[in-house]
């Protein structure tokens, strides 16, 4: 498996090399040597982790996720988060997660949750919003609220 | 002495003290929780610290990174579990001896081992830190261009487990420091005709992206839903004998000596230190076969060489702009965030602020004797009561809000994201994460310095080596680079040999 797991990378990393070396020739003078020569190193270092995989014997398990459908969750909840922030605000769409991505995750205690998460977004508004004055995307909801008053 | 008697004045102020206590007792709760550590706190914690003063933002830096490396011993020893890697060490008679009853006396031991441990590193800071300083003012460009180089391929060779894959992430991190505008020559690189590229990949939100969003996903993996019982958390207080403390002198000495010795070597980090600590005491012992089964020694050695090795790893660090670990990588972060820029000539033009950093190394590690009692420790150990679950969205919103205040662009946001899933994926393939961030921060400098040296030799490349001091600098990236390869030999010589 990490035999496998390491061509992949090697590959990946030459890619990425001749692609950073392409673009730079597109660069003038000394600003494009720099990276060109960068992109260059990248690529070898890459094609040599990609050769040392190959020569290499014996192949060990060596997993990439560990548990895929948590793993898959916590990604998803955290994409729909970043999605979302702007949208819904930042205090409505962080405590939705504060709630949902527990719950996704199995957890059952909803009373518990909902604690943590009062508990938890009341101190991140003291230390953001209070004390550090951090402007944060508007919240949706008290804009909604208004308008329909 | 006058340097450090100005700034100390600097530091013993209201608010620098504030952070310093509050951080320290933050860092002990941050070690204290499995699947949290300190490279992640400092990287969420540096977003908030732009609008501070540098002081107030080195302090708190300081006291979570001491903090942690202590908190990190409450689950080595109450559930063998070690909080920080540096504590791995700790379980091996930490947990033998809260099996026997001992928690509360291996938990003190560990405190006093790691205050003292800390302290002797800070004092090594203050006094060497300067005099490597000093050789810097012979420093040319050629010099700081080697020196650049030198750390990355220290770093790179001695991180993870493939040398190759460790140079490989150093050049990454160079390549990704390039994005953005040219300085010298006002050329867009790799910025896609996105103008938010054209200041390049903020390097905090990248930091945050490698080093929090990868614990976070390990952490929802395990889906701990139901966090520790009571009963696993009690602790029963057993008294020192007489003479027991003085017994931990020697093994103090001897630790504190191989984790400031480690410190100062670029890649080594507080568990190396711990490690050799814990097999240098078991060979000094009258009774070797007793380590492993809840000797105090053990515990005392594993603590005190973690602890020794933080402020000996700011070396490097401070003096020659070469972090010798994530968090001097952080710590030199912090600084660029205020405007300073790591490397040589930092010492010469903000003494106060470098020689007030090294006071707060010296005033957390005394804090940890004050704050890392049994009350704290016995405090921070319920909150592992809480449910892991609970922690992977607090942290998630955490990083989130953090990348936010730094430029308030939602991209950021997903920059981070991609950045995190993939170095949770580079780590899962064992290429290690601190070169690709330590290409970010000296790669400018090295770029800068090279091409300075190429415009006063008129572009002869041989400037870079004809200096006594380049040429040094040349040889020892030379022998760092091929010392992986020697070894690889000599391994296949061996295995040849019948």
């Amino acid at each position: 498996m990490d035999r496998r797991q390491d061509i992949v990378t090697g590959l990946i990393f030459m890619g990425l090399g001749i692609g950073a070396a392409w673009m730079a020739a597109s660069y003038s003078g000394a600003s494009g040597l720099y990276p060109m020569v960068l992109s260059v190193i990248l690529t070898g270092l890459g094609a040599l982790v990609a050769l040392q995989a190959v020569r290499a014997g014996a192949s060990s398990e060596r997993t990439l996720v560990d548990a895929p459908a948590h793993w898959v969750t916590a990604v998803a909840a955290a994409a729909v988060y970043t999605a979302l922030i702007v949208p819904l605000g930042f205090y409505t769409a962080s405590f939705l997660l504060m709630l949902a991505l527990p719950m996704a995750l199995g957890f059952r205690r909803a009373r518990y949750a909902l604690s943590v998460a009062v508990i938890f977004m009341g101190l991140i508004f003291l230390v953001f919003t209070v004390l550090l004055e951090k402007p944060l995307p508007r919240e949706l909801l008290p804009a909604l609220v208004g308008a329909g008053g | 002495m006058e340097f450090y008697t100005t700034a100390l004045g600097s530091v013993l102020t209201l608010w620098p003290l504030v952070a310093m206590i509050g951080a320290t007792l933050l860092g002990v709760f941050i070690g204290a929780l499995p699947g949290l550590n300190p490279v992640m706190a400092i990287a969420l914690l540096l977003p908030l610290t732009y609008s501070m003063d540098p002081l107030v933002a080195l302090g708190m830096v300081a006291g979570i990174y001491n903090g942690s490396m202590y908190g990190g011993a409450i689950p080595a020893i109450l559930l063998r579990i070690p909080g920080t890697p540096a504590s791995i060490a700790t379980t091996f008679d930490g947990f033998p001896m809260a099996d026997k009853g001992e928690a509360a006396k291996a938990l003190k031991i560990a405190c006093w081992s790691s205050a003292v441990g800390g302290i002797a590193s800070a004092i090594a800071l203050m006094t060497v830190g300067p005099l490597l300083a000093r050789v810097t003012l012979f420093f040319g460009p050629a010099e700081y261009f080697w020196i650049a180089v030198f750390g990355m391929a220290s770093v790179g060779v001695m991180v993870g487990s493939d040398p190759v894959k460790g140079i490989l992430a150093a050049v990454l991190g160079l390549l990704v420091g390039t994005i953005g505008i040219d300085n010298l020559s006002g050329q867009a690189r790799y910025t896609f005709d996105q103008t938010w590229l054209l200041g390049g990949l903020d390097l905090i939100v990248v930091l945050v992206g490698l080093y929090a969003l990868p614990p976070v996903l390990q952490l929802a993996e395990k889906c701990d839903l139901k966090g520790l019982s009571a009963a696993q958390l009690r602790l029963t207080n057993v008294p020192f004998r007489p003479g027991e403390i003085r017994g931990l002198v020697p093994t103090w000495l001897r630790s504190s000596g191989i984790g400031i010795g480690v410190g100062i070597l670029p890649g080594a980090g507080g568990n190396i230190a711990a490690f050799l600590s814990y097999n240098a005491a078991r060979n000094a012992s009258d009774e070797p076969e007793s380590f492993g089964r809840g000797n105090p020694q053990g515990v005392a050695a594993a603590e005190c060489g973690n602890n020794a090795d933080n402020a000996a790893s700011m070396i490097p660090a401070l003096s020659l702009g070469i972090p010798g670990n994530v968090v001097a990588a952080l710590v030199l972060s912090a600084l660029t965030i205020h405007g300073l820029q790591p490397g040589p000539q930092l010492f010469h033009q903000n003494p106060v602020l470098v020689g007030g950093f090294m006071m707060e190394m010296l005033i957390t590690s005394l804090l940890i004797f004050l704050l890392g009692g049994a009350v704290a420790t016995r405090v921070f150990a319920q909150f592992q009561r809480m449910p892991g679950v609970l922690l992977v969205p607090s942290i998630l919103i955490l990083m989130s809000v953090g990348v936010y205040v730094i430029n308030g662009r939602p991209v950021d946001l997903w920059v981070m994201l991609l950045v995190g899933i993939a170095g949770y994926f580079l780590e899962k393939v064992n290429v290690p994460l601190a070169p690709i961030i330590l290409g970010m921060i000296l790669g400018p400098m090295a770029e800068q310095s090279v091409r300075r040296a190429l415009l006063i030799s008129r572009g002869d490349a041989t400037e870079l080596l004809t200096r006594p001091l380049s040429a040094t600098l040349a040889i020892a990236t030379l022998l760092v680079l091929a010392w992986p390869i020697l070894k690889a030999l000599r391994h296949r010589r061996a295995a040849a040999e019948p």
